[in-house]
């Protein structure tokens, strides 16, 4: 008896484990954690979190997971519902607690007006997933991460609240110096790959009026890079950030027809650059990008 | 549930074995209505063009020139917290010859390729039940849209049947608690399936089959897959038909750049051992090796290789379904424009070396273009 008093002692005890679907979620989980959680993450912040594939070795990851956090709005769709289902974890069912989709709950951006088909390319209808490059929305899901990481741990619900709130107030604070910062370069508009950045620029007062390729998901082509450079030209942009998961050819093509133009490869991920640990080191190193290049 | 009122017993045993199993269900909605569940349609063209014609083969293949290959109907949803049900209608082109005027007929089939109700009630276990692809092997697992070729390989069409084995049946998937993916997979058909190899005359000779999986992550970038599966049942020519398989699959795509860049090495065996009544026992047994490298972000080259060795057959006694004694070879080489993931077209090239038909011809050389839509929530693939 006293065995099993002890197991169950133990159990109740055991460390929360949690698998994050990116980088960005793990380095957010650890913020707020405290070193109370074990964490693993699915994505490298070198991949493309749309098109992960669903490996085998990933559901072991799930296996005994007690929770897995998404970004939702579509950008796994692909291939965490079969992840989930692959890992036999009743824990993880969609609608229990095991499973936390945050995108949908943080006021999302570039909500589709109307019906969208796939005519329109890789189109998210929840809005962009990308959330996890705007500061303030990211101390808002450290509030909803703390939440339910001290419901599934009560005896630490605490300190994940306390956590969170530093981690909160601490990129509150960095984003009035970012946007003091961003300010002085007098950059007004930046044009990216994908619409990864769109959250980063959208706080920062930045516009992002054309994408390299041509519709979410659908690789550059010579017609609309021609379009892009008139868009530059007439809008005077001067800037274009490839995020590093795609190939930085067609941003290298587009500032030769833009006089004065420059062209910079970007992390959108923690992890996307070895020395990049932290969603605010990631932030930094984006505002530093736009900085050294904004002469 | 409040068992703490419920006398001792077995009654108590029973709710709380039943609230073990339908507690935590593991189910996953994915379609945003309640009223309708997730649906997709794919559909694959084929133009066709070989030295033999299709009077050659007097069987159902597919003919020269343009043609609906297959077209699929997927419907899935969760049925309730418990299950889900997976629905999949294939519409095809069936051909019959006509000896009388040595032409060939072409109608129309729609049949259910799979229809299962699948649960993850008690963990650590999947539970299907329903008409399914058997878990024998790697390819055998593929709906036709996700060949890598446009052809199964020689080992699935000629030793699993035309339709590979498909049939009703109750399986259990279970993840074996180790360090690395291992997955057993232990199932049994009705043996009253499509397939003649399995199709006993007398009703209750069942069919079991099983699959152990494992998969290894070498680094991040590159996994290896290693598989062993095991059939046994009654046939329909008298005797039991045993198969046994192994496959090796090796998958590499950079953690850096892999938008563009990745490659796939696959190996996979089957023997089958058929007995005759009256014939004794046919044996087959081949090899696939295929390879795939992606070298830009929507393409792909792809070149496979097979054998089909065939010894022990007496075709003069099944003559219908008796392999001709021989041994086969077929290269094919393939290149891919995946447009995206919901689209793709490849050109392909398939030269085979075999039994000659009726012909008089043992080499046959063909060329496909082969195009593929999907539309709707389609089910992901396996990985």
């Amino acid at each position: 008896m006293k065995i099993f008093l002890l197991f169950f002692m133990l159990a109740a005890h055991a460390e929360l484990k949690v698998v994050t679907t990116t980088a960005d979620l793990e380095a957010l989980v650890t913020a707020v954690a405290g070193g109370k959680v074990k964490i693993d993450a699915i994505a490298r912040g070198t991949q493309d979190p749309h098109s992960i594939e669903a490996k085998p070795s990933f559901m072991v990851k799930m296996r005994n997971a007690d929770l897995v956090i998404a970004h939702g709005l579509e950008l796994e769709a692909a291939w965490v519902v079969p992840l989930i289902q692959g890992s036999r974890n009743p824990k993880l069912a969609v609608g229990g607690k095991g499973f936390l989709e945050l995108g949908d709950k943080l006021d999302p951006i570039e909500i589709p007006k109307g019906g969208v088909t796939r005519a329109e390319g890789d189109v998210h209808p929840g809005g962009n997933p990308h959330f996890t490059l705007d500061p303030l929305r990211l101390g808002k899901a450290a509030g909803l991460v703390a939440e339910r990481l001290g419901e599934l741990d009560t005896a630490n619900r605490e300190l994940f609240k306390k956590n969170a709130a530093v981690f909160h107030n601490r990129l509150a604070e960095k984003t009035k110096d970012w946007k003091t910062r961003l300010e002085k370069t007098k950059i007004k508009q930046i044009v990216t790959y994908h619409k990864t950045l769109n959250y980063f620029l959208d706080r920062f007062g930045i516009q992002n009026p054309i994408q390299l390729e041509p519709r979410p998901g659908i690789p550059p082509t010579a017609a609309h890079l021609m379009e892009v450079v008139e868009t530059m030209k007439k809008n005077q942009v001067r800037l274009v950030l490839v995020e590093n998961l795609y190939d930085a050819k067609a941003g290298e093509k587009v500032i030769g027809d833009v006089p004065g133009a420059k062209v910079a490869r970007v992390p959108v991920s923690v992890g996307g650059e070895p020395e990049i640990k932290t969603n605010e080191q990631l932030l930094e190193k984006l505002v530093k990008t736009i900085e050294e290049n904004s002469h | 549930m409040q068992l703490s009122c419920i006398p001792e017993g077995p009654l108590k045993i029973i709710l709380i074995l039943t609230a073990l199993l339908f507690g935590p269900a593991l189910t996953f909605a994915q379609s945003n209505s309640l009223k309708s569940p997730n649906i997709s349609a794919d559909a694959l063209f084929l133009y066709r063009q070989s030295n033999f014609s299709k009077e050659d083969f007097e069987d159902s293949s597919p003919r020269n020139g343009l043609d609906l290959q297959e077209a699929e109907l997927a419907f899935y949803a969760d049925v309730d917290p418990y299950s889900r049900l997976n629905l999949l209608l294939s519409v095809h082109p069936d051909y019959e010859y006509l000896a009388a005027t040595h032409r060939i007929k072409q109608t129309w089939g729609v049949e259910p390729e799979e229809l299962f109700v699948e649960s993850g009630h008690v963990a650590g276990v999947t539970l299907r039940l329903g008409k399914f692809k058997a878990a024998f092997g790697k390819h055998g697992l593929l709906h036709t849209h996700a060949y890598p070729f446009v052809d199964a390989p020689l080992i699935n069409s000629s030793l699993l049947g035309a339709e590979g084995l498909n049939d009703v049946g109750a399986s259990a998937a279970v993840l074996i608690p180790l360090s690395w993916y291992s997955e057993l997979t232990l199932q049994y058909l009705r043996g009253e399936g499509e397939n003649y190899e399995f199709h006993s005359p007398t009703p209750g000779d069942g069919v079991g089959v099983g699959h152990w999986k494992n998969l290894w992550d070498l680094c991040d970038s590159t996994t290896v897959e290693v598989g062993a599966s095991y059939a046994r049942g009654n046939n329909d020519l008298g005797g039991v038909t045993t198969l046994s398989g192994g496959d090796l699959t090796f998958k590499w795509r950079p953690l850096s750049g892999g938008r563009y860049r990745s490659g796939i090495l696959a190996f996979e065996y089957i023997d089958r051992a058929q007995q005759q009544l009256g014939a004794g026992t046919e044996r087959g047994a081949g090899l696939s090796s295929w390879v795939q490298f992606q070298f830009a972000e929507r393409w792909t080259a792809k070149l496979r290789y097979e054998t089909l060795k065939v010894t022990g057959s007496d075709a003069g006694v099944n003559t219908e379904h008796s392999l001709a004694n021989a041994l086969s070879a077929k290269t094919t080489a393939a290149l891919q424009f995946d447009a995206t993931e919901f689209s793709f077209f490849r050109l392909e090239y398939e030269r085979l070396h075999g039994p000659a038909q009726s012909n008089g011809l043992a080499n046959e050389n063909k060329i496909y273009l082969q195009a593929n839509f999907t539309i709707g929530a389609h089910p992901a693939h396996s990985y």
